[in-house]
């Protein structure tokens, strides 16, 4: 009986994977060793090679889908063989009850009068259609237009790829619209081909304008999650659905605070100057030394007060956000924080971060003032009790000894875990913060402030 | 075919002969057939596959020929080749051991059995594809003559190459050219299974010599020393004139063509009359009879032999299989740097 | 430098290699009196005598199994096959025999033995005298197969082959035995195995060897006109193959094709789409094509057989159809 190829488990965490890419096709004879696909891992992009020979009968994994560990991926077995009863057999294959019979009949019959023709052309040709062809039974694919397979020559796609050019973004001009090392040359003289695909075609939507000019509709565009994408999502789920929040806002003069980087950094050598973050984060590690219980994490029927400090500082990247941590930032100078949250983020941008950068983190700073976002609540990262939202600093009009001013302000919220943590702690804590912050004279002291 | 008298008087070639002479051909058809009597038992256990073709009943020829040859002669032979071998002298281990496909045989156990070749013991071979060796004999006979090394080629063949092509044309060519050669046709009275009253158009192969303008001999086959002074005028006729010779030895093979073969074709009590003038039985009367030996020294030179075959068989039992690398080796000889 | 017709280079080659190697004589049929079949023998039995300049009866079988045998004593045997067509009825010798019999005896023998002649169709022979043996030759491990085009290749090569140690097919041409070129008069020797450049070029690989090599240059001048560069190879050595001169050149010029005497099915066209398929994936610009024969026998008629063999035109259709013109 034709064998079922299992998705693979390629490393020793895995617990779903994506078939990213076939590396065969219908038909296609595999020997054992061979590379068939590619698989993405939590890790990595991986081949996977075959452990069994064999034509392939079936596809059974589209390219993208997530699939559990396991999980039938393709068939493989004798020419003709049918894939339905493998897979019926593997337990449960999906659709195995409707898998009449898909016997190619006609080509077959078209096979033998060709060679019974007697004709070597005739014969040569026909042989292709020898394939096996999909079974009738599996459901139209649909498939992306991104997807769709490029025609293209070895050498257009080897110079495309050196070039980062898109091989869907350059007009081919070999037969069948083949893209061939001349369209490449061209985009790379041109330099064109670095454009997505065209927008997906729309199609009337049935409704018009007071002119007559149709809506157009146009079709849904699934995107894959990438393996980030997916553990950000899980990751929020669990703290918005384990994790009671509560949120406290807080208005901060930064005026000292201005000044003081201002004139710090005109002290410091190029490259040791620190941002505003930098700043936050040293005043917020500094208060979390005095209120240990927001420097927690809560675990069922105790909390656990963590005794290092260690601040998050959450950094947006292209697919995602990853929050790589500053170590001992209570006990670490305003140098030290601005030295390494640089090195942090860099890393992070060029998608360098090592595991152990990302963990260990007691509390998080997520600074979205560069957009202009006046103040915001964030999600508590998962083991702990609470996370700074800091907005943009702006000159605001303030009330201040009964007169109207204009000052520099600032706002923080606080999201915090009321298993561990109550409202008027965090208040006293942001208080304390909001003191660092407006006297950042405060901070450089060693002893508590 | 004629089926021997039982009761016939002994072969004058054989008991003319001398005790020692006779003593070491016996021993020497014993090897042979000791040797292969343990390659068919290798064969039954599966230490050996592919084909086995046993010489057992045609042994005096072997030995025979070796008696008749000198130093640079060569033998020629046939997929039934381990009789020539261990007659020129190939050492048993080597040959048993080529049969198991080991490293230690003949040929280092790409050839097995039906592609024996001991260059230094003058066996050129060796060849299964019936009939494709007789040019290539006539090919050496044509370097003897040409360089003038004086040696003689003793081809084998069965009756069974007689009809096919490479036959006819290499015994054209040693008579158009009166090359050193001599074709020695073993009739074993069966091409394979087939009788040969369904196979030849005529009794007698010799007859086609005329044609190939070359002489010929053909007698039944009693003993080693029958055999040496048969080929014995052949080997001057060529070493002397250059003259080839086709012969046809009728003999008899107590064995299938192969171990696959379990020989059904034969008549009611041939084999048994065959049996009674093999040369090894004969041999050993003469021993007895006229050379005053016992039974029981016969039996101690046979138990022997058999201890020797029993080694052989340990040997290639426990000898390696070729080195994984030996496959890519001896097929292109790199070009020598010109001088 | 002479110029010499490439009869009289295999002439020549042979005459000086039996002036050099006393072991090395010359066997076929019509070799000696008739001073060859092409005449390429002629003068070589008034020169070396019978002895060494053969005349043998119609027995290719028995001839090539003679040097074979006369190989594996220590001499080294020139078998000339009328035409190639005829090495059919000796093909077991070369098979079974030339090819194995060194792996075969644990490398005790070896056969050092050329055969040649010409070989592929000529001019309305019929389909039985027309017939490429490139491809089956070429497949056989064991043997060397070298296909020569012109004078200077043909001397230099033979040499080369009679002097080797392993068996040799030498592949020659009817057609071509009167091609003229120009020869060293001082003594030279080109190694098996190195295909040869016999036109540089930038845009297409043409890889050719024997009879369409006169055709692909006429094809690459047709090319020219039309502005596309045509780099002509001749592999002249058909095993083993000079894999790396191919695949250099066609990383260069990311198109090839393949121009030759011979069947589509299988053969030395097809080994070469698969080791420049393999080998230079990433640097191909369109799918290799092949020029040769229709997949059929041939004819006798004029017209047909005309159609059935390679064509400059053909060639060059070829090499605008990889370069996308």
């Amino acid at each position: 009986m034709a064998i079922v190829v299992e998705l693979p488990r390629l490393s020793d965490t895995m617990e779903e994977g994506v078939v990213a890419n076939w590396r065969i096709a219908l038909g296609d004879k595999v020997k054992r060793g061979q590379v068939i696909a590619e698989i993405e891992t939590d890790k990595a992009t991986m081949e996977f090679e075959s452990f069994d020979s064999g034509y392939v009968l079936l596809l059974v994994a589209e390219e993208g889908e997530t699939l559990p560990l396991g999980a039938p991926i393709a068939v493989l077995g004798k020419k003709g063989e049918d894939p339905q009863e493998a897979l019926a057999a593997f337990g449960g294959g999906s659709g195995g009850g409707e898998a009449a019979a898909p016997a190619p009949a006609p080509e077959a019959a078209a096979d033998a009068a060709a060679s019974a023709a007697a004709d070597a052309q005739a014969v040569a040709e026909s042989a292709p259609a020898a394939a096996p062809s999909a079974p009738a039974s599996v459901e139209a694919v649909h498939v992306d237009p991104k997807d769709r397979r490029i025609p293209a020559s070895p050498v257009a796609r080897r110079l495309a790829r050196e070039h980062d050019l898109e091989l869907a973004a350059i007009t081919g001009t070999g037969p069948h619209g083949r893209v061939v090392k001349a369209d490449v040359e061209k985009a790379i003289a041109e330099g064109t081909g670095k454009a997505a695909a065209a927008p997906a075609a729309g199609e009337f939507s049935g409704e018009v304008d007071g002119w007559g000019r149709p809506y157009v509709s146009r079709p849904d565009d699934s995107v894959r999650l990438s393996m980030m994408r997916k553990a950000i999502a899980r990751n929020m789920t669990k703290a918005k659905q384990e994790t009671p929040h509560y949120y406290l806002t807080m208005d901060v003069d930064m005026e000292k605070a201005f000044a003081f980087r201002a004139d710090f950094n005109e002290a410091v050598p190029e490259g040791t100057k620190i941002s505003f973050n930098d700043l936050i984060v040293k005043a917020v590690a500094r208060s979390l030394r005095d209120f240990p219980s927001v420097n927690a994490s809560f675990d069922g029927d105790k909390a656990i007060i963590r005794g290092d400090v260690n601040v998050g500082i959450a950094v947006a990247v292209e697919d995602g956000l990853v929050v790589p941590v500053v170590r001992y930032a209570d006990q670490k100078s305003l140098e030290a924080i601005s030295r390494e949250s640089k090195a942090l983020g860099k890393s992070a941008r060029d998608k360098h971060l090592r595991p152990e950068d990302m963990s260990g983190g007691t509390f998080t700073v997520s600074n979205l003032g560069m957009f202009g976002i006046e103040s915001f609540a964030a999600v508590i990262n998962p083991g702990e009790a609470g996370i700074l939202a800091v907005g943009a600093i702006e000159s605001r009009p303030v009330v201040q000894g009964g007169e109207l001013v204009i000052r520099k302000r600032m706002k923080m919220t606080i999201s915090a875990d009321h298993r561990v943590t109550d409202g008027a702690v965090a208040a006293k804590w942001l208080t304390k913060v909001r003191g660092y912050l407006e006297n950042p004279l405060k901070m450089l002291t060693d002893g508590p402030g | 075919m004629e089926i021997p008298d039982k009761n016939a008087p002994l072969p004058e070639t054989l008991t003319s002969a001398g005790k020692d002479e006779t003593l070491k051909a016996f021993r020497e058809m014993l090897r042979i057939r000791r040797f292969e009597e343990t390659a068919a038992r290798a064969y039954t256990r599966g230490k050996i596959s592919g084909f086995l073709h046993l010489y057992i009943g045609q042994e005096a020829i072997a030995v025979g020929v070796k008696l008749a040859m000198q130093a640079n002669d060569r033998v020629v032979g046939t997929y039934r080749d381990h009789g020539y071998a261990l007659a020129q002298g190939s050492d048993a281990n080597a040959c048993m051991a080529e049969l198991f496909g080991k490293a230690t045989g003949l040929v280092g156990g790409v050839g097995g059995s039906m592609h024996y070749f001991d260059r230094p013991n003058g066996l050129w071979g060796g060849y299964a594809i019936i009939g494709n060796h007789v040019p290539v004999a006539a090919g050496h006979a044509f370097a003897s003559k040409y360089l003038g090394d004086d040696a003689v080629t003793m081809c084998f063949l069965g009756d069974g190459a007689v009809g096919i092509g490479p036959t006819h044309e290499g015994m054209t060519l040693a008579g158009l050219w009166d090359l050193p050669v001599i074709y020695i046709v073993e009739n074993n009275r069966y091409s394979m299974g087939t009788p040969l009253e369904r196979t030849l158009p005529t009794e007698d192969i010799t007859a086609r010599a005329a044609g190939y303008g070359m002489a010929r001999d053909r007698f039944e086959l009693t003993d080693p020393f029958q055999v040496r002074e048969r080929i014995g005028a052949a080997m001057k006729r060529a070493r002397e004139e250059s003259q080839p010779t086709l012969i046809e030895i009728l003999t008899y093979r107590f064995r299938g063509h192969s171990m696959s073969d379990p020989a059904k074709y034969r008549a009611k009590g041939e084999l048994e009359a065959f049996r009674s003038r093999d040369a090894i039985e004969l041999s050993r009367r003469v021993l007895m009879e006229q050379h005053g030996m016992s039974e029981d020294e016969l039996d101690a030179i046979d138990d022997e032999v058999i201890e020797e075959m029993d080694a052989a068989y340990t040997f290639a039992d426990e000898s390696p299989q070729p080195d994984p690398e030996h496959r890519f080796k001896n097929i292109m000889i790199p070009v020598p740097e010109e001088a | 430098m002479a110029n010499l017709q490439i009869r009289e280079a295999i002439r020549d080659a042979m005459r000086e290699e039996m002036e050099r190697d006393e072991r090395v004589f010359l066997m076929g049929e019509e070799v000696g009196h008739y001073q060859g079949a092409y005449k390429c023998s002629q003068g070589l039995l008034e020169q070396f005598g019978a002895k060494r300049v053969v005349d043998t009866p119609i027995t290719e079988t028995g001839f090539s199994g003679v040097g074979i045998g006369a190989a594996m004593v220590g001499l080294r045997p020139i078998i000339e096959f009328m035409t190639f067509n005829f090495s059919a009825v000796a093909f077991d010798q070369i098979l079974n025999n030339a090819s194995k019999i060194h792996h075969m005896t644990g490398g005790q023998f070896s056969v050092p033995i050329v055969f040649r002649g010409p070989n592929a169709a000529a001019h309305m022979l019929g389909s039985t005298h027309s017939q490429a043996f490139d491809g089956i030759y070429a497949h056989i491990p064991g043997l060397k197969v070298v296909s020569v085009a012109t004078p200077y290749d043909a001397k230099g090569l033979l040499k080369s082959a009679i002097r080797d140690p392993n068996p040799v097919i030498f592949f020659e041409s009817e057609l071509m035995y009167a091609v003229r070129g120009e020869v060293p008069e001082e003594e030279y020797l080109i190694p098996i195995g190195e295909a040869d450049i016999k036109r540089p070029g930038e845009q297409v690989t043409l890889i050719t060897w024997g009879q369409s090599v006169p055709t692909s240059l006429e094809a690459a001048k047709l090319a020219e006109a039309d502005g596309l560069d045509v780099e002509v190879i001749d592999l002249r050595t058909l095993r083993p193959l000079d894999e790396a001169a191919v695949i250099h050149s066609v990383k260069k010029t990311n198109r090839a094709v393949i121009a030759y005497h011979g069947w589509p099915y299988g053969g030395v066209g097809a080994e070469l789409v698969d080791r420049i398929q393999r080998m230079a994936f990433d640097w191909l610009d369109a799918p290799v094509e092949r020029v040769c024969y229709d997949d059929i026998p041939f004819s006798y008629a004029e017209n047909l057989e005309h159609l059935s063999i390679p064509q400059p035109e053909d060639i060059y259709a070829a090499c605008r159809k990889v370069a996308y013109r």
